[in-house]
């Protein structure tokens, strides 16, 4: 039984942890991408701990219960039948007892979803009304940065809607893959996920985004922050992340908007404060390939680069 | 003994062609449809031959249909058990019926409830970030004049009252074998239906707004015409068991074609009654509120 | 269950009068020969949409697109640049289609049509269905459905390319003007509203013969388990498809009159087309199982010798479900932007699901347990449903929790979420039922030993297929995606692996169908013994062509 319990949770670390890159998807692995934000990490923990054990402990079970039946209940075992068909007792428990783990997941799943889903009240948080650490209360002080996500066939279109450029407009700019359509060469950034000009923000700050679609329907999706809001014609989506780690991390489009729905990958690089801060300065004067350049290696010990300037 | 003896009242009936030819005319109308709206295999859009064909293919294969119906009932093989089924059949139809027009009456709802929400009321800084939502900042939109509900759409509903009166005379009168009174209610009943759908042709004449152009425009004329389009159905059959009437069909005891062709009429009638107290009475009344 | 106590004395005639070959295919008004119509059209139907799943795995095998452009160089004569703009869009048409056709003209019309109009009959004993010649219709309008959609295959999308490339969820604006303007769209509209009558008038019809005909003695608390899933799957036939088909409506008139419910410039919107769908398209999955769980609930009952336990657990459990399958549609929509508290109402309504459904499950262990269990091959394949539908079945729970679904939603994890349920849920409950019914549908028998050989390579191959498919999802590989980064590889192609031992697995399925009807054994009027107890067993292999001139008489045993 111990072995059994060490292999088990030996599996579920299997699940939990192949995934070493951060941001990106690992060859066979398993399980989440690793998680960066609290989001993800309270998401993936609340499967890979809980419904993950849930889901192989039923299928087990019935597995078993099948496995018993055929051995001990074939005609070679037992060549006459008995004629059963009622046992008020058990048929209560095999009801009672699905709804006892449902009411289970349901006391994880629900704060999950409202944490996920209601936006942080910043100002609660700053004054230390609610629960946090000194990290987010002084993160939460500093308020949010705001984003916004237009989805278009097949790119994105990323606005700051509270940094105006040089023409007195929000900052705004459009992100096309480097592999966009025809170019598949596998030499050029992360293949089918980086692009030209990502998404900057800096790292440890809580931010607001903002999806909205010119055309079709598209979808925001960042595996590693546990996020994907639609991007729809009509509609204004919010959410909200925090990302504390300095990297860079790859989404991709998650609603089928047509014949290049692969090929809209979304790249955020979250860099530190200050190379935020030069970013946005070149930004707002209008250089986006100098501001690309200025966010090319991100700015901490580790000193993320883009793949193929690393070269 | 090439048969044992059948000894049950179920109706075992004989094969037919209808059925293929149903689907050959259903096929050939919806590709004449599809030329005729986009063109295809050649033919430009607009080329109306093959649809019309279609539609005149589909009337055709009803009208050969059901004549064989009323004649296996006249030949008797609608005995107790299978006008049961018919009943049931009918009424599980307009079951499926009354969930088609939940799909207008949702479209219709969520534009009145919501839009509030959808004109982005809830996100502080929506507006600063998008402008396309102003078709949705008041409810109707701006532009659309709605109609009085105590006008046309009154008078309407009196009608459509009094047919479903006229109706159940008919049926009463049927039932007690008075034949000209059958005659009559069913004579007012197609009549009242008739006006019913004058009065709407009016109406949508002078309508502020079309199917086009706004969603207001076209969850009121799917919900309505969808509706006018179930008056005429519905006034078509009461016409057909009229003409059965005068050529001497239907008993006292067994009259299940008027039966159904009543019921539909309710179900048209009802249906009406909730068009009119939401699409027309209730709007009005909010916005005539404040 | 009571059938057992049956008093016949009907005269067996296999030679009774039959209609020449036109009339009796073409023109019939007989249960069982629609039935048979629409299992060999479901069989053709299955095998297009399974090339067309082997075109999905035969792309994704390898990152890069390399099949597809190839298809298009050969078959286009395109080269470079546009074939492989072409094979993007050709990608998306094939799971397109390999989904409508899998769900609506494979599925549906095998287990309902095929199935349904075969055993409920024969299982309530009625001489036939209430209405045949509209039972007939039903058939026939959904093969002119299935040309429709196949045509539309071959017509302009409008946007670069043939065929609708949006998805069997068919969601606007991509499924409107702005994304597909071109005939294959509406073509794709008219082919659903076809199916939709047809089953409609299906529903109607099972309704009534179940309501009305069955044999005098069998209460609706006697009737066969069979029937009563047929019943609840009518009803959620009469009640969901009108709802797609306003939604198809809608959407046929924003794409060619100007109107504007999903148009967002005029004030529409593309959420309430994906509401009105899942208010469909939920109770569809259950239309799609509910047949399955009556099939495995005789199998496992024959194969144990013992009457099923909880019959009427079960019967209710399956209402339960059905009803419950009409409130939880929005649990597909957790990522377009719903209010906090909708998403909480939608995962409470979901996973209460889960409750019924276990009761079906532990029912059937429980109808095993004490008996006498013998291994034919109908009772692996049930056997087999049982254990992959709950492995399917939790993963559905896992992605009831929005706050998990936002990861997991539009990934792989979702695909292979509802592969368990259908390709080895639904689809294996078919084959189990085939393979039950053969002998009485066709009157030969089939080699044991083959079919047999067909579910253990099916069930190895689809495993493989399917199982690797939720490490993509949970690692967040998208759906609908023509290609892929190369860190996704490793899967994808263990997955593409699978599909190749199924379709071995297929090829034994054809062999042992060939081997059956070559040899021609004569079947038995009750192969599997004492533990087949309904109606259809009393009757020779085939049933007469006109079963029940006499009605049969279900005497009260007083049992349950
Ligand atoms: C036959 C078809 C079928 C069936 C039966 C089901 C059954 C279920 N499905 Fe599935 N589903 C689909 C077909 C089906 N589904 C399809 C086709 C899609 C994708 C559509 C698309 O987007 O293209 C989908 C997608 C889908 C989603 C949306 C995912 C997304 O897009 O993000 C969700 C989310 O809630 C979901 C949930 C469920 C649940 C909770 C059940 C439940 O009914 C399952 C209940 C069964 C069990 C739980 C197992 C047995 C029970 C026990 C052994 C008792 C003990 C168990 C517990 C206490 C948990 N399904
Ligand atoms: C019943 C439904 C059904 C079935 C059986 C299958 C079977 C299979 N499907 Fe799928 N599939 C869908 C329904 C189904 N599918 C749907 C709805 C989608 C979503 C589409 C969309 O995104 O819009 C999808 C999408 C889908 C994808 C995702 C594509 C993408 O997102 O890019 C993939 C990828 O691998 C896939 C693969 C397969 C494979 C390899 C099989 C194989 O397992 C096939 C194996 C099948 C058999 C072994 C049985 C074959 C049956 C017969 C031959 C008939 C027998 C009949 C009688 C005996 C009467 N399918
Ligand atoms: Cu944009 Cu998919
Ligand atoms: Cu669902």
């Amino acid at each position: 039984m111990r072995y059994l319990v060490s292999l088990l949770s030996a599996l579920s670390l299997g699940f939990a942890g192949t995934a070493l890159a951060q941001g990106k998807p690992t060859d066979g692995a398993l399980g989440f991408q690793e998680p960066v934000t609290e989001i993800a990490r309270r998401g993936f923990a609340f499967h890979d701990s809980f419904l993950l054990w849930m889901c192989i402990l039923i299928t087990l079970f019935v597995a078993l219960l099948l496995v018993f039946v055929m051995v001990r209940y074939n005609a070679k075992a037992n060549p006459v039948p008995s004629k059963t068909t009622h046992n008020t007792f058990i048929e209560i428990v095999w009801t009672l007892v699905p709804v006892g783990i449902l009411v289970l997941i349901s006391i994880v799943s629900f704060p999950l979803l409202y944490y996920v889903d209601a936006e942080p009240d910043l100002a609660k948080i700053a004054s230390g009304e609610v629960d946090a650490t000194a990290e987010e209360r002084a993160a939460a002080a500093d308020g949010w940065i705001t984003v916004k996500a237009q989805g278009n066939q097949w790119n994105w279109t990323y606005s700051y809607p509270d940094e105006v450029d040089a023409d007195g407009f929000a900052l705004e700019f459009t992100s096309n893959p480097l592999h966009y359509g025809l170019s598949t060469d596998p030499d050029i950034g992360e293949r089918y996920l980086s692009v030209d000009y990502p998404l900057v923000v800096p790292a440890g700050r809580y931010v607001r985004y903002y999806t909205a679609a010119s055309d079709v329907i598209h979808s925001f999706a960042m595996p590693s922050f546990g996020i994907k809001t639609d991007a729809v014609p009509g509609r204004l989506n919010e959410g909200w992340f925090k990302v504390d780690e300095p990297d860079v991390y790859y989404g991709q489009c998650s609603e089928l908007c047509g014949k290049n729905h692969a090929f809209m990958p979304i790249e955020i690089r979250v860099v530190p404060q200050a190379q935020y801060d030069a970013w946005l300065a070149i930004m707002r004067s209008g250089d986006f390939d100098a501001a690309a350049q200025r966010v090319a290696v991100i700015e901490t010990d580790q000193q993320f680069a883009r793949l193929p300037a690393a070269e | 003994m090439a048969h044992d003896e059948v000894r049950h009242d179920y109706h075992l009936v004989n094969p037919s062609a209808w059925p293929l030819l149903g689907s050959l005319a259903v096929s050939t109308l919806a590709v004449g449809g599809v030329t005729y709206m986009k063109g295809l295999f050649g033919f430009e859009k607009g080329s109306w031959y093959l649809m019309a064909f279609g539609f005149a293919f589909v009337a055709y294969v009803m009208f050969g249909w059901w004549r064989e119906v009323i004649k296996e009932s006249r030949g008797g093989d609608h005995t107790p058990v299978v006008q049961i089924g018919l009943r049931y059949g009918m009424l599980m139809f307009i079951a499926s019926e009354v969930m088609f027009f939940v799909a207008w009456f949702w479209s219709f709802f969520e534009m009145t409830i919501f839009h509030g929400a959808r004109a982005g009321v809830t996100f502080d800084s929506a507006n600063v970030l998008y402008e396309g939502l102003s078709a949705w900042s008041s409810w109707p939109p701006p532009g659309v004049e709605t109609f009085n509900p105590f006008h046309l759409p009154l008078i309407n509903t009196m009608i459509l009252l009094l047919s479903g009166t006229t109706v159940t005379w008919a049926h009463h009168a049927l039932q007690h074998g008075n034949r000209k009174d059958t005659r009559n209610g069913l004579i007012l009943t197609i009549l009242l239906g008739a006006l019913f759908t004058t009065v709407q042709v009016i109406e949508y004449a002078e309508a502020g707004f079309s199917y086009s152009g706004t969603l207001y425009g076209s969850a009121f004329f799917m919900a309505t015409g969808f509706h006018g389009a179930h008056v005429l159905i519905g006034t078509i059959f009461l016409a057909v068991c009229l003409f059965r009437l005068m050529a001497g069909g239907f008993t006292p005891q067994k009259h299940f074609g008027f039966e159904a062709a009543a019921w539909y009429w309710h179900f048209v009638d009802v249906v009406w009654l909730f068009l009119f107290a939401f699409v027309y009475v209730a709007p009005y009344l909010i916005l005539e509120g404040g | 269950m009571p059938m057992d106590e049956v008093a016949l004395d009907h005269a067996h005639d296999d030679h009774d009068h039959k209609p020449g070959f036109f009339v009796r295919w073409f023109m019939s008004t007989n249960h069982k020969d629609i039935g048979t119509l629409y299992l060999i059209f479901a069989l053709i139907a299955g095998i297009v949409g399974y090339a067309l799943s082997g075109l999905i795995r035969w792309e994704l095998a390898h990152p890069d697109i390399g099949p597809l452009m190839g298809m298009m160089e050969y078959f286009y004569g395109l080269e470079g640049d546009a074939a492989r703009e072409q094979a993007k869009q050709f990608y998306n048409t094939v799971i397109t289609y390999h989904g409508l056709i899998m769900i609506f003209f494979m599925v549906m019309p095998a287990l309902i049509g095929g199935f349904g109009n075969w055993f409920v009959p024969l299982m309530i004993g009625a001489p036939d269905m209430a209405f045949p010649r509209m039972n007939n219709i039903s058939f026939w309008l959904t093969v002119a459905g299935f040309a429709l959609l196949i045509m539309s295959m071959f017509v302009p999308s409008g946007n670069g390319g043939n065929g609708f490339g949006g998805g069997w969820v068919l969601y606007p604006p991509l499924s409107g003007l702005k994304g597909h303007s071109g005939p294959a769209m509406d073509l794709v509209i008219l082919s659903l509203h076809t199916v939709g009558i047809a089953s409609i008038l299906g529903a109607i019809n099972f309704i009534v013969t179940i309501l009305n005909m069955r044999a005098p003695g069998m209460t609706m608390h006697k009737m066969p388990l069979f029937a009563w899933s047929i019943l609840v799957t009518a009803a959620l036939l009469l009640l969901a498809l009108p709802v797609l088909a306003g939604a198809l409506t809608m959407l046929l008139t924003d794409r060619n009159f100007g109107s504007q419910f999903f148009v967002p410039e005029g004030g529409g919107d593309p959420i309430m087309f994906q509401h009105l769908f899942w208010f469909f398209g939920h109770p569809e999955v259950y239309i799609m199982i509910l047949p399955g769980f009556g099939i495995v609930s005789h199998i496992i009952s024959t194969f144990s010798k013992k009457p099923i336990f909880g019959y009427l657990g079960m019967a209710y459990a399956m209402v339960a479900i059905g009803v419950i399958g009409f409130i939880v549609w929005a649990h597909h929509m957790y990522t377009v932007g719903m209010p906090v508290d909708m998403k909480a109402y939608f995962v409470a309504a979901t996973m209460v699901i889960a409750v019924p459904t276990g009761i079906k499950i532990f029912s059937w262990i429980a109808t095993m347990w004490g008996g006498s269990i013998t291994f034919a091959v109908p009772m692996q394949w049930a056997i087999g449903f049982i254990f992959l539908f709950t492995l399917g079945g939790v993963t559905g729970v896992v992605l009831a929790n929005a706050g998990v679904d936002h990861a997991l939603h539009d990934t792989y994890y979702v695909v292979a979420h509802f592969h368990y349920v259908l390709s080895l849920g639904a689809v294996f409950a078919l084959f189990a039922g085939w393979y039950y019914w053969f002998e009485k549908m066709f009157g030969v028998k089939y080699n044991g030993f083959l079919g047999g050989l067909h579910f253990w390579v099916t069930f190895i191959g689809s495993n493989m297929i399917f199982f690797p498919q939720h490490f993509l999802g949970l690692n967040g590989m998208p759906r609908r995606y023509v290609d892929y980064n190369p860190a996704y590889e490793y899967w994808h192609y263990w997955s593409s692996i699978g599909y190749a031992v199924s379709a071995v697995g297929t090829g034994i399925f054809f062999l042992c169908m060939a081997d059956a009807f070559l040899r021609r054994r004569k079947a038995e009027a009750n192969p599997w013994g004492e533990g087949a107890t309904t109606l259809e067993w009393t009757l020779p292999s085939p049933p007469p062509f006109h079963q029940y001139n006499t009605l049969p008489r279900v005497k009260d045993t007083g049992d349950h």
